[in-house]
C-alpha cells in the first residue's frame, strides 16, 4: 500500500466518508488512488470547481455536522487557493483535515513548477501543519492530525506532502487513533467560586458564544440557562444556542446587536461569559464594556482567558463538565433575581429587533422583513448558510434558529464567497434536510462557479440572492463613517442572475416587491430542486442599529436617531 | 531603529519543543503577531529536540505570549529562564 492509498484507507477508518477537492500534477498519486477506492464504496469525492470552494465547503460541512471537514488540493495554486477558506476554519475553530500535494522531495527548494513553501505560508491560519518527509511518517501523522483537529479547540490541520512520497509504499500502521487524555473534571473550588459571584450578583448575565456548540455542550448549556434562570445574550457564532423561544433569551450582542441586548450588558453586575473570546465585534471599546460587572469566563482554551478583558475567575475545561457542575448547584435552588429577569424581558420587548412592516403591496422588499417572512416559512430543522454583508446581520437579527449548527456564518474572518460552498458542504452532511443560502450580490459573485457543483450533485439547496446593487455594507459605513462619500461599491453592472442560474439548469424567480415576498419563498422552498430566488432590495437601506467601529457599544446609532444622534444608553437602569 | 517605549520589558523565555518541520519559524511568528521583539535567540539540539533560549521585549502581558506559545504542539516545556525549579510541563 503506497502513502496514497493509506491515506484513502485512514479516512475511511475514521468514517470520513466525504472529501472536497480538486486535483492537479502533484497530488495526483491521491487521485489515482481514488479511482480503486471509490470502486470499493470509498470516501465520496466531490469536485468544487474551485479550491477556495473546497475548503469552505468542508468548512460548511464540519460547521453543520461537527465532523471533521476534508479538504484536496496540489501544490503551488491549489494549495493558496485554499488558505482563505482554511484561514476561514481556522478564525472560527472549525474542525479540518487540509491534504495539499507538494513538488517531489528533490525538487523543494529549487522553485520547480508549481512550488510554494506551503509550510511556511500557512503558519499562521493552522492549528498545527506537517511537511511529511518519509511515506512511513503518514499513519502517525494522519492519525494525529485527525486527533488534534478535533481535540481541545478545535481547528484545521494541513499535511503538505510531497509526490515521490505519496507514491512511496508504507511499512508502519497504526490501527486505531492514539488515546489521548481525556479533560479533566471541573475544579471544584472554582465552581464553588463561580456559585458565590452569582448568588451575590444582583444583575447576573450569560454571554455565550460558538464554543457550546464545539464542545458539543448545547445540552448541557440549555439545562444550565433554565436552571439559573439567567437572562442570557449570544454572539454572532453563538446564535441558536437557547433554542427558539427561550424566555430569558435577549439575542445578539455587538455591533449589530439589539439594543435590547447591549443595555442589559451594560447594565448587568456579573458577566458570566461561556465559550466566547469577547471579540471586537462582541465587545466594542472594551475599556466602556460592561462597566459595572464583574467576569466570570469560561473556555476551552486557556489562551482566550484574560487576553481581550481581565476575569475575576477563570475558569478552562470541558464545557459540557462545568456547566453540569454548575446545574447542579442551581436546580435545587435557582437565581433569587426576577426584577433582573423582569428588567430584561422589558428591554427584550420593547428594544429588541423589529422589522418594520411595510401595508403598501407595491412597496419595495425590506431585508430585515424579508428574513422575517423567510425564518416564519423555512422548516424548523432548515440550515441556513450565510454569506457576509448586511444580509448576513438581518439573518443573525431576524431569522429564529433553534440550534447554533443550523446557522452556517463566517465570524472571525468575515469571508465574502462562503455562503454557497458552505451550503453545499452541509447539503452533503444533511442530504435530507433543507438548505438555504442566503447571499448578497457581492458574495454571491465570489464563488458563483459552484453552481456547477450543485448541478452536477443535483443538490436541492435554495439560493436566495438579496440584491441592492452595491456592497451595502461598506455603502453604508461610508455613508454613516466617511461623509456619504462613496467609493468603489457600486454593482448595478451585475450580471442577469436568473439567466446565470439558467446556465447552470438551476430555475430562478424574481421579486420586488413586498406582496411578492410570502409566494416567492413558498415557491422555492416547495420546488424539488435547487432553486435562485432573486431578491430586489432597497440599496439605501441600512442594518440597524450599528456602533461605529472601535466605538462603545453604548452609542449604538439607529434609523431613528441616525448619524448625529447616539442612542446613549443609561447603565443605571432603574430595576424595581 | 525602534525606540523602546517606557513600558517595554525584557523577558527570557526557555523552551524545549520537538524538531518538526518550521518549528522555529511557528515560535518566532507566534512571538512576532502577540506584540514581542526578539532580541536574543540561542537554539541548540538535544536528543529530545530544539532547546531554546529567547530574550525578548515587549509592552504587552509575557503571561498571554506564554499561553499562546503553550498552545503550540510542538512546545513541549516552556518557562521563564530565571524561574528556578524544574520545567513546567505545558498542558
Amino acid at each position: 500500500m503506497n502513502a496514497a492509498q493509506h491515506i484513502l484507507d485512514t479516512l475511511r477508518r475514521h468514517r470520513i466518508d466525504t472529501v472536497f477537492g480538486y486535483p492537479g500534477g502533484c497530488i495526483m498519486p491521491l487521485y489515482d488512488a481514488l479511482v480503486a477506492d471509490q470502486a470499493v464504496g470509498g470516501v465520496e469525492h466531490v469536485l468544487c470547481r474551485h479550491e477556495q470552494a473546497c475548503a469552505l465547503a468542508a468548512d460548511g460541512y464540519a460547521r453543520a455536522s461537527g465532523k471533521v471537514g476534508v479538504c484536496i488540493a496540489t501544490s503551488g495554486p491549489g494549495a493558496t487557493n485554499l488558505i482563505t477558506g482554511v484561514a476561514n476554519a481556522h478564525r472560527d475553530s472549525i474542525p479540518m483535515l487540509v491534504i495539499t500535494g507538494q513538488v517531489p522531495s528533490s525538487l523543494i527548494g529549487t522553485d520547480a513548477f508549481q512550488e510554494t513553501d506551503v509550510l511556511g505560508m500557512t503558519l499562521g491560519i493552522v492549528k498545527h501543519s506537517y511537511l511529511v518527509t518519509a511515506a512511513d511518517e503518514i499513519p502517525g501523522v494522519m492519525e494525529e492530525a485527525l486527533s488534534l483537529a478535533t481535540s481541545g479547540r478545535p481547528g484545521p490541520v494541513w499535511i503538505d506532502i510531497p509526490k515521490d512520497v505519496l507514491l512511496a509504499d508504507v511499512n508502519s500502521f497504526i490501527d486505531s487513533a492514539a488515546a489521548t487524555d481525556g479533560e479533566s473534571p471541573a475544579d471544584p473550588v472554582l465552581i464553588t467560586h463561580a456559585i458565590d459571584l452569582l448568588r451575590t450578583a444582583r444583575q447576573p448575565l450569560l454571554y455565550s458564544g460558538g464554543g457550546i456548540s464545539l464542545a458539543n455542550a448545547e445540552g448541557a448549556f440549555r439545562r444550565f440557562a433554565s436552571a439559573s434562570r439567567l437572562p442570557n445574550v449570544v454572539t454572532l457564532k453563538g446564535i441558536g444556542n437557547t433554542g427558539r423561544g427561550h424566555p430569558d433569551h435577549l439575542g445578539m450582542l455587538g455591533m449589530h446587536g439589539s439594543k435590547a441586548t447591549n443595555m442589559a450588558v451594560d447594565s448587568c453586575d456579573l458577566l458570566l461569559v461561556i465559550g466566547a473570546r469577547l471579540d471586537d465585534r462582541a465587545t466594542g471599546a472594551v475599556n466602556t464594556f460592561a462597566p459595572n460587572a464583574r467576569l466570570i469566563h469560561i473556555d476551552a482554551d486557556a489562551a482566550e482567558l484574560g487576553k481581550l478583558c481581565p476575569a475575576d475567575l477563570s475558569i478552562r475545561g470541558d464545557l459540557n463538565a462545568i456547566l453540569q457542575a454548575l446545574t447542579d448547584q442551581f436546580e435545587e435552588q435557582p437565581l433569587a433575581i426576577e426584577p433582573w429577569r423582569k428588567q430584561c424581558r422589558t428591554w427584550h420587548r420593547t428594544h429588541g429587533f423589529q422589522a418594520a412592516v411595510n401595508e403598501d403591496p407595491h412597496a419595495p422588499i425590506s431585508g430585515p422583513e424579508f428574513i422575517r417572512q423567510l425564518s416564519s416559512i423555512t422548516p424548523r430543522d432548515a440550515i441556513v448558510a450565510c454569506d457576509v454583508g448586511q444580509h448576513q446581520m438581518w439573518v443573525a437579527q431576524y431569522f429564529e434558529f433553534d440550534h447554533p449548527r443550523n446557522h452556517l456564518s463566517s465570524s472571525g474572518l468575515g469571508t465574502m464567497g462562503f455562503g454557497l460552498p458552505a451550503a453545499i458542504g452541509a447539503q452533503f452532511a444533511y442530504p435530507d434536510r433543507p438548505v438555504v443560502n442566503v447571499t448578497g450580490d457581492g458574495s454571491f459573485m465570489m464563488n458563483a462557479q459552484e453552481l456547477a457543483t450543485i448541478r452536477r450533485h443535483k443538490l436541492p439547496i435554495k439560493l436566495i440572492i438579496m440584491d441592492n446593487q452595491c456592497l451595502g455594507m461598506v455603502r453604508q459605513q461610508q455613508e454613516l463613517f466617511y461623509g456619504n462619500r462613496e467609493s468603489q461599491i457600486n454593482l448595478d453592472d451585475n450580471p442577469d442572475f436568473l439567466a446565470l442560474a439558467r446556465a447552470f439548469d438551476i430555475p430562478s424567480l424574481q421579486i420586488t416587491r413586498s406582496d411578492q415576498v410570502r409566494r416567492g419563498i413558498q415557491t422555492i422552498l416547495a420546488y424539488d430542486g435547487p432553486m435562485l430566488l432573486h431578491v430586489a432590495i432597497d440599496r439605501t437601506e441600512n442594518v440597524w442599529p450599528i456602533v461605529k467601529p472601535g466605538a462603545s457599544n453604548r452609542d449604538m446609532l439607529d434609523a431613528t436617531h441616525g448619524q448625529s444622534n447616539k442612542t446613549q444608553l443609561s447603565h443605571k437602569e432603574n430595576v424595581a | 531603529m525602534k525606540t523602546p517605549s517606557k513600558t517595554t520589558r525584557m523577558h527570557t523565555l526557555a523552551c524545549r519543543m520537538s524538531a518538526e518541520a518550521a518549528a522555529i519559524e511557528r515560535l518566532c511568528q507566534v512571538t512576532r503577531i502577540r506584540g514581542f521583539r526578539i532580541e536574543q535567540m540561542q537554539v541548540q539540539t538535544s536528543d529530545d529536540g530544539l532547546e531554546i533560549s529567547m530574550t525578548l521585549s515587549g509592552e504587552r502581558s509575557i503571561d498571554m505570549l506564554r499561553s499562546q506559545l503553550e498552545k503550540l504542539h510542538t512546545v513541549t516545556h516552556l518557562r521563564p529562564a530565571a524561574e528556578q525549579g524544574p520545567l513546567k510541563q505545558t498542558a
